[in-house]
């Protein structure tokens, strides 16, 4: 048996960072030498991002009998949950410190996460992707109710753990309803073994896995862990949820969808239409009733699920490459709005909208990155999500759904207005009793990147676009 | 071999809804300790007596007994009442019903493939090792891992503090 | 003769019981029992098309053992959650649980 160690090199490299971290958290006995352990966690992740770039990318690698592979559609994803990983860790640095007195055992949660999302972006197997995903869940529960003495912190933990739970109950049913229709789990074998006739009970395990897929994108009937969860969970970790849990639910989702059901996109089409307009109406209009800042982003982060899925409908290369540059700048955009929110949880214990009035005065830098990435958000050009927005509606359009690009148009306009909302909060408002905040600055140097990477992505998003497009054409053969 | 699956087939789906029915929480938990033992008698007669063993060992072993723990470590007082349905009880019930009903017609209606024939003496659970350690080996050590979470979340979150 | 029809039905009636205990209890720790029986229900499942359709490999029931071990893993600690905020607010109703709402 041969093993292909760089195509799983990223994961264990992972693992063995977060069994370490575990350890010397356990080592180091004076606080002061456990404050290092967040920025040691901070350099690994940015070794395994340079690394991962001479990671071999060409052709598709498998670990062991095509039950783990490494193509350039799982490298892409692999390097995207690094960066949002780093992007956390280093917002988490000061934010979780009254929380963890220093421990190890947070940033080595977060490491064991990345790696089952890893999993997830590598598994080319229902079993394996399964473990992936309760992986990357369970340790998500874990940081979720993290800060057990906040009421919130530990309700939003339970509602997460239960809803996940009945959600992979419906994901193991219809996996279990595969494998005996089919008697194999692996996708190359079971794209093979497909006819293109259908069974009920084939229909009732497409629908069960598009329903627990569905969950971990917060798909709209299975939307309602969302702002619960975001809301409960520490804010770093909300801004990981709403990146890295969805992309890896993303990751899975293409795979599944692009590749295995394949034959039978006439069945689910219809299906993955109607949620998609449902998951656009109601994530966004929801969103206009919030009061929270984490809420409102929850919400907005459900809309966005529904956006993303339009290049799924597409079902093209272009479609696919849209579905990854929209991911990617969602991520910068995301992690820029929750670093603001961290910013200001830091300072005023709030995360109210109404809290960000007198932003402007107070921290002129907190508000241009608020104000970017909330433009990124609502699709205004010189901004990333106008260029990632226009993609993803022209590829639905030259595919033939002109009426489901009309109502994604409708909505991005409903969701501009909420977006200047609190916008407009945060530009006026009293200042009288605000002092100017203090921002630490590795939170600072999060903002920094998010909104340069957001402006530079909608500035030239040539080259990005052009590598995701072969990334696609990889995939899709 | 119909009386003992009929037998177990019974006890299984009795125990089970007297565990979802019971208002008595201590009930529920020893009910749920019986079905149990059916799901294993099940596994007997579908010749996987290795899985068999694990599932008591594991549900009525560790997974019973911890949820035990959990229902006497959060009642004060009384445990009558202890176990009261919320006011969806109909709507829950009615959809239920349906849902079953809807996959009961799927697997009448649905035609399953041929079956393969089995690999003659061969051992079922030297089988199930040399799967789980070869092709299987990533998500195996990736289970591993997820206990390990489980464990460092039950200490750091379960723990008392000061 | 008891054939796979059999136990599929079995199985799709503990699934089912098991929705209806998750969806109408209001006892964190009876959700969970209720999950226990959906899990249950799928491992079913996999052995009877082990046994009856796919002989030739033990797929059917690795996989019924590695959710095996995803289940013991799952109550450890959504049981660990239950009893820290039981500890906080000394009721574990879940349709008490109203400072986040549903």
């Amino acid at each position: 048996m041969i093993l292909s160690w760089p195509t799983i090199i990223l994961e264990i490299s992972s693992l063995g960072i977060g069994l370490l971290l575990l350890i010397l958290g356990l080592v180091f006995t004076s606080l002061k030498s456990k404050a290092t352990l967040g920025y040691f966690s901070i350099i690994a992740l940015l070794l395994m991002l340079v690394g991962s770039f001479y990671l071999p990318s060409g052709a598709t690698q498998t670990f062991i009998n095509n039950f783990y592979v490494q193509d350039s559609l799982a490298l892409f994803f692999k390097q995207l949950f690094i960066v949002s990983a780093l992007l956390v860790n280093t917002m988490a640095l000061r934010y979780m410190k009254p929380h963890t007195n220093n421990r190890g055992d947070f940033f080595a949660l977060t490491f064991f996460a990345l790696t089952g999302m890893m999993m997830m972006a590598s598994a080319a197997e229902f079993i394996t992707l399964y473990i992936g995903l309760e992986l990357m869940t369970f340790t998500f529960v874990l940081l979720t109710a993290y800060k057990k003495h906040d009421l919130k912190s530990g309700e939003a933990g339970l509602k997460y753990i239960l809803l996940s739970a009945v959600s992979s109950g419906v994901l193991l049913y219809g996996f279990s309803l595969l494998y005996g229709l089919t008697g194999a789990l692996d996708f190359s074998s079971l794209v093979a073994l497909f006819a293109p006739t259908s069974s009920p009970l084939l229909v009732w395990a497409i629908v069960m896995v598009l329903a627990g897929l569905g969950f971990k994108i917060a798909l709209v009937p299975f939307h309602m862990w969302t702002p619960d969860v975001y809301e409960g969970a520490p804010t770093p970790i909300t801004a990981f949820l709403a990146v890295g849990s969805k992309a890896a639910g993303f990751v899975a989702f293409i795979r599944v969808f692009f590749q295995v059901f394949a034959v039978y996109s006439p069945i689910f089409m219809p299906l993955l239409i109607a949620l998609t307009v449902l998951t656009l109406l109601i994530g966004n209009l929801i969103a206009l009733a919030q009061t929270h800042l984490k809420r409102l982003l929850a919400y907005s982060s459900i809309a966005h699920a529904g956006y993303i899925l339009l290049g799924v409908i597409a079902y093209s290369k272009l479609g696919l490459s849209a579905i990854l540059f929209y991911l990617l700048l969602y991520m910068f955009a995301n992690i820029g709005a929750f670093a603001a929110v961290a910013a200001l949880v830091i300072n005023t214990g709030q995360d109210k909208i109404s809290d960000l009035a007198g932003l402007w005065k107070s921290s002129p830098f907190t508000s241009v990155v608020l104000l970017v990435s909330l433009l990124s958000l609502a699709g205004i050009p010189p901004t990333a999500g106008f260029i990632g927005k226009f993609y993803l509606f022209t590829e639905l359009v030259s595919r033939g759904y002109l009426w489901l690009a009309f109502v994604a148009v409708g909505m991005s306009l409903v969701a501009i207005y909420y977006y200047l909302v609190v916008i407009r909060t945060f530009l006026s408002g009293s200042v009288a009793e605000k002092t100017s905040m203090t921002i630490p600055f590795s939170l600072k140097l999060v903002m920094l990147v998010s909104v340069v990477m957001t402006i530079g992505i909608g500035v030239f998003p040539g080259p990005f676009t052009d590598y995701l497009l072969k990334v696609a054409q990889a995939f899709l053969g | 071999m119909i009386i003992i699956f009929y037998l177990f087939s019974f006890l299984l789906l009795a125990f089970a809804l007297g565990t979802v029915l019971s208002k008595n929480l201590v009930h529920s938990a020893l009910l749920m300790i019986g079905s149990f033992f059916a799901v294993a008698g099940l596994y007997i007669l579908l010749q996987a007596e290795f899985l068999a063993m694990v599932q008591i060992l594991v549900y009525v072993g560790a997974i019973a007994v911890l949820v035990v723990f959990g229902v006497m470590l959060t009642r004060k007082g009384s445990v009558k009442d202890s176990n009261l349905p919320n006011r969806y009880k109909k709507v829950g019930a009615l959809s239920a019903v349906i849902f079953f009903a809807l996959l009961v017609r799927s697997i009448i209606n649905t035609s399953f493939p041929a079956p393969s024939s089995p690999v003659v003496g061969a051992n079922t659970i030297i089988q199930i090792a040399q799967t789980l350690l070869t092709q299987y080996a990533v998500a195996f050590e990736a289970l591993g891992v997820l206990l390990l979470v489980a464990i460092i979340g039950a200490i750091i979150i379960g723990k008392e503090t000061k | 003769m008891i054939g796979l029809t059999h136990y599929l039905i079995v199985a799709a009636a503990l699934f089912c019981i098991g929705a209806y205990g998750v969806v109408v209890k209001k006892n964190a720790i009876a959700v969970m029992m209720g999950l226990e029986f959906m899990l249950n229900a799928i491992n079913i499942n996999l052995v009877a098309f082990n046994h009856f359709l796919h002989p030739n490999l033990v797929l059917g029931q690795v996989f019924a053992m590695f959710i095996v071990g995803i289940a013991a893993a799952e109550v450890a600690l959504g049981l660990a959650i239950i009893l820290s905020l039981y500890r906080q607010r000394h009721s574990i109703a879940v349709d008490e649980m109203d400072i986040l709402k549903w």
